[in-house]
């Protein structure tokens, strides 16, 4: 793995930390303004991992930190796979 | 700025899917054609490190608090079409895995953060590199580029929402100014950090900025490692 990717990866995991212990407060502009203008989330699809925590593990910065690597590297991963495809493609093109 | 499912009339979430997937059809297509190995690992580098970086929340005004988006920094260095494509994937991952914006919704998600917030800040660098070429004016049309690209994206949610009758009875210039007036500073922070990074990398590896660009032809090329 080049250089690159692994000081990528290294400040990415930083970025987590830093989210996870400071700042990771959220009430984003529009949450505020949905809430003023009284409209209502209506989820049509329950996701695993809602708010970047596992159920029945809430505030545990340990397990919020794992998720946050994890996705993280998964992301790494999905972009990695969909960049090979592409460049598959223009290899037998 | 992630919308969730419920927010948005139907009719606006089917005009924003159909709007996202004409875009990807030609971002894939296009990157088919360019890419090659020295874009991937940075394509994937720097998606990684934009997802991560959207976790962190810092407190903007009102009790309000925002994250970077990272869409300028992918248009600067990969291109438009790789910023889409890189601005997509994280925004499927945060909408399937972690219920961040919402899935009827995430057609008007990406045209905000991945077209909007990604294609505006490349065509504002090409313009002012074009009036001036010179490092000072890549600086400034850097932070132009970055917080004019984050405003528009944020206007696009308010418009967006505004125009949601069904759901929201509000006005569009109600919904647009509060997005507006809040992202606007996001935008600063947005310009500031995109300066950071962009000058690390032209000081660390000038030659990462060196990659062609996976943009519409028509737009041609943003060249920025030789500027003195």
């Amino acid at each position: 793995m080049s250089r690159m990717v692994i000081v990528g990866i290294i400040i990415a995991i930083l970025f987590v930390f830093i989210g996870t212990f400071w700042l990771y407060e959220s009430t984003e502009t529009f949450d505020k303004i949905a809430e003023l203008f009284g409209a209502e989330e209506q989820s049509i699809y329950q996701a695993p991992f809602p708010d970047y925590e596992i159920p029945g593990f809430e505030g545990n910065k340990i397990v919020n930190i794992a998720i946050g690597i994890t996705s993280t590297l998964l992301i790494l991963g999905v972009t990695f796979i969909v960049g090979k495809a592409l460049r598959v493609r223009k290899v037998k093109r | 700025m992630h919308i969730p499912d419920g927010f948005l009339d139907l009719h606006i979430c089917a005009i924003t899917y159909l709007a996202t997937i004409i875009f990807l059809v030609f971002a894939f297509k296009r990157a088919r054609e360019v890419i090659d190995e020295k874009h991937i690992p940075l394509m994937a580098t720097l998606t990684a490190m934009f997802f991560a970086a959207q976790m962190m929340n810092y407190p903007i005004i009102g009790g309000t608090t925002a994250h970077l988006l990272g869409g300028p920094i992918l248009a600067i260095t990969l291109g438009p079409y790789a910023g889409l494509i890189s601005m997509t994937i994280i925004l499927l991952i945060q909408a399937l895995l972690f219920g961040d914006g919402g899935i009827i919704t995430l057609g008007a998600n990406i045209w905000n953060m991945g077209i909007i917030g990604v294609f505006i800040p490349y065509i504002i660098c090409l313009l002012i590199l074009k009036i001036k070429n010179s490092k000072n004016a890549l600086m400034i049309g850097i932070f132009l580029a970055a917080f004019i690209g984050d405003v528009l994206a944020a206007i696009f949610a308010g418009l967006e929402l505004g125009l949601s009758t069904l759901t929201f009875p509000y006005s569009v210039p109600i919904a647009v100014t509060a997005m507006g007036l809040h992202h606007s500073i996001i935008g600063i922070g947005e310009g500031i950090v995109t300066i950071i990074i962009i000058s690390i990398i032209l000081k660390v590896r000038p030659d990462l900025m060196n990659i062609p660009k996976i943009a519409p032809k028509w737009m041609g090329e943003l060249k920025i490692s030789t500027m003195r």
